[in-house]
């Protein structure tokens, strides 16, 4: 069943002040690479990856966006049909943290999503690699549970640290999400071809011409 | 006060709107939201009118125009409300309507996301909250369509003049010596001129679309003129159209005679240049130098003089005495502005943290800011230091505005080649692609959309009809000018060429209409999205 469905794509959208590592997390998961010369994103910018969530190859389509407040005016078409938000603060700097309230609340204004309380958020802690450390696991995971119990990972997009297993964590909430959404409606079965499908015999293919 | 708009061409549109302020009746739609529409109705002596529809009754279409306020120009869109609603919609209120003849005033509030119109007596007939923003590009709007005048007591506040008023004579008066209201007949005339000469005429016109968006509805075209864009209309409605997967073909198209070649001149010499100074310096003629560098662009060697001028740092006018006066006027300028902020002390900073999150913002953007050209390479590089503190000067020149991502792409190039901290503020300060709340950015988004839909229709419509009408991915062309598009050689190539204002304003939003006329069969065939580029 799962092969004949439709190809799923999850959109989901990084957020938070600017310099925390947003497109570093990014190129770190999808292309593996890490440099310290990117510069200032301007707009949005999207990589997609093909992951396998239980069983299911998913395109997961991650939007990285400018961390200036002032660009969040053109935040809603960047945030429309987001499956899922990825808030990112960097552990050395406390401001970084603070202002998480004000990523998340404005991400649901903007995308206003059918059930606001229930849509899927991710925290990352990243730069676990330097230091000092101005905010703590502890201060991370009290501020999750008060949303909600939204999960929390403490990356290194430098180092590469806990990466992967936080964009499969977002990738299975942004599913989950998806799914939940469809439940909302009677799922169609997939739409019947007309087309034939058979690959011709290969003498038919080939052609003296 | 309730009319089906079905005749009537909308002028704006804005959803978001929520309505904060109506007469008693309206009760039951107080702090609700919705969409705000100007509209002009044809059928009705062209009256025009303010009309808030609540979210629950709005038609359940162009949702994508809805996002951006969309200024619909050639076309007429056709909306019918009949079929999309309950049978005793029409016995219900519907919507909050004005006519522009009861508003006397208007006042921008509540740091311009609110708009009240006033009936005159004190009576505010209605009032709205822009939850999305662009309560400014509708004032633009209303200040095009209505004569109005700022209060002198309130600044928000416009008076809107009727045609009995003394006032509105001296009004007219003034305006007629402007001779702006020929824009309308200038847009006929041209019409017809693109028709008869094409490309002479296509880059004037474009530089006048918006205007014309903006100002010809008061003008309706003679009956040549009308004639003209019938006969085009009728060409439009005689190609087919079908339809392939969920876009449309317009297989037949009235086609533009072969484009006329124009070759790229030779960069702009230094004995062209000076060719064109006279004893004293000054430059004899300054039309034949800029399209000289608009045709050329200016020799690497010499663009360190040039961009000076490109840039208004240097008046055109100026003698080669009075440019020396000027340097020592503007550094002392800077150097005070710098100090400003130089002198700051910790607890001041510790204070003030709208100006410490703009200190920290520079800081990291610098920081990250061409550092794989050599200019800027390296730890400790005292180009950076001055990168920053350019940076830092503005703020102290244009609080308000402060700093905005993208800045540092601009000032880079020009402190490379100028490699003059006090030379290259001055000549920074000229980019004007900033603002608080992007309303500049949105407007040249509307307008390159506008353009498109005029010059490629098709790839317009395609646009729209896969969630790029909007035209945000072209939002970092438009910004940084293309800065991270292109090499740095090109980048400072391009910027010159367009700083000469040749052919017209707003050229570079010619250069992305060109890139994606290039780029068509890529996009299309691609199947390309807002989601795909």
């Amino acid at each position: 069943m799962s092969s004949s469905r439709k190809k799923v794509l999850l959109k989901v959208i990084i957020l938070g002040e600017s310099s925390v590592g947003k497109t570093s997390l990014m190129n770190q998961y999808v292309n593996r690479k890490f440099s310290n010369q990117y510069k200032a994103t301007i707009g949005a910018d999207f990589l997609t990856k093909e992951v396998t969530v239980d069983d299911r190859t998913v395109t997961m389509q991650i939007w990285d966006t400018a961390g200036q407040e002032r660009f969040q005016s053109l935040g809603v078409a960047f945030y429309r049909g987001a499956d899922c938000c990825v808030l990112v603060f960097d552990v050395t700097a406390p401001n970084t943290f603070k202002s998480l309230d004000s990523w998340r609340d404005e991400f649901l204004i903007q995308a206003s999503p059918r059930e606001p309380e229930n849509f899927p958020f991710v925290l990352l802690g990243n730069k676990v690699d330097l230091e000092p450390r101005a905010i703590s696991s502890k201060r991370a995971q009290q501020w999750c549970q008060s949303k909600n119990n939204i999960p929390y990972f403490e990356t290194s997009a430098k180092e590469g640290l806990n990466v992967e297993q936080a964009f499969l964590a977002i990738a299975k909430n942004a599913l989950a999400q998806q799914n939940s959404t469809f439940d909302l409606y009677n799922e169609f079965p997939d739409q019947i071809k007309l087309t034939n499908t058979q690959k011709p015999s290969s003498n038919g293919d080939s052609c003296a011409c | 006060m309730d009319e089906v708009i079905d005749d009537c061409l909308e002028i704006f549109t804005q959803d978001g709107v929520l309505l904060k302020q109506a007469a008693a009746n309206y009760m039951t739609f107080i702090n609700t939201i919705g969409t705000l529409y100007v509209t002009e109705c044809p059928s009705s002596n062209r009256q025009r009118f303010i009309e808030w529809r609540p979210n629950d009754v709005t038609i359940d279409s162009d949702i994508q125009d809805q996002e951006w306020a969309v200024v619909n120009t050639i076309q007429k869109r056709t909306r019918t409300l009949s079929g999309n609603f309950p049978p005793d919609y029409h016995n219900r209120i519907k919507s909050v309507k004005c006519s522009f003849n009861e508003i006397k005033s208007f006042r921008m509030a509540n740091k311009s996301r609110q708009l009240s119109f006033h009936d005159g007596k004190s009576e505010c007939i209605c009032s709205f909250i822009f939850q999305h923003g662009n309560c400014e590009l509708l004032v633009g709007i209303l200040k095009s369509l209505l004569k109005t005048a700022p209060s002198r007591r309130d600044k928000h506040l416009f008076i809107v003049y009727d045609s009995n008023n003394l006032e509105l004579q001296q009004l007219d008066r003034s305006f007629a010596e402007l001779n702006l209201q020929s824009d309308a007949h200038t847009f006929w005339g041209m019409f017809k001129n693109i028709r008869e000469h094409p490309y002479e005429a296509t880059f004037e016109a474009f530089a006048k679309v918006t205007d014309y968006v903006n100002k010809s509805l008061e003008q309706p075209p003679d009956d040549d003129q009308r004639d003209d864009l019938n006969k085009s209309i009728t060409e439009y409605e005689n190609t087919t159209i079908h339809s392939q997967g969920d876009y449309e073909v317009i297989a037949k198209v009235p086609e533009l005679p072969k484009r006329k070649d124009f070759p790229r001149l030779r960069p702009l010499t230094a004995e062209q240049w000076k060719g064109h100074m006279n004893l004293d310096g000054k430059i004899e003629d300054i039309e034949s130098i800029k399209t000289l560098i608009f045709r050329g662009g200016v020799t690497p060697s010499l663009r360190q003089e040039v961009w000076k001028f490109l840039l208004d740092y240097y008046p055109w006018e100026s003698t080669e005495a009075e440019r020396q006066k000027l340097m020592t006027i503007k550094s002392d300028e800077y150097y005070n502005m710098k100090l400003q902020w130089k002198r700051m002390t910790k607890t001041q900073e510790d204070n003030f943290s709208d100006y410490r999150d703009r200190k920290s913002l520079i800081e990291k953007d610098v920081n990250r800011t061409d550092r794989n050209l050599d200019f800027y390479a390296g730890d400790n590089n005292s180009n950076l230091q001055m990168l920053n503190d350019i940076l830092m000067t503005y703020i102290m020149y244009n609080f308000d505005l402060g700093y905005v991502q993208g800045m540092s792409d601009l000032l880079s190039p020009i402190l490379l080649l100028l490699k003059n901290e006090v030379e290259s503020f001055w000549c920074f300060i000229r980019s004007r692609n900033f603002d608080v709340d992007q309303a500049g950015m949105k407007e040249q988004l509307n307008n390159l959309h506008t353009l498109l839909s005029f010059v490629d229709p098709p790839i317009a419509t395609y646009l729209d009809t896969h969630d790029s009408g909007n035209m945000f991915f072209c939002f970092r062309w438009l910004l940084v000018w293309f800065k991270r598009e292109l090499s740095q050689e090109d980048v400072m190539r391009f910027w010159e060429v367009l700083w000469t204002g040749y052919p017209c304003e707003n050229f570079h939003l010619l250069v992305c209409v060109a890139i994606l006329e290039t780029e068509k069969s890529t996009i299309i065939e691609n199947n390309y999205g807002f989601t795909k580029f």
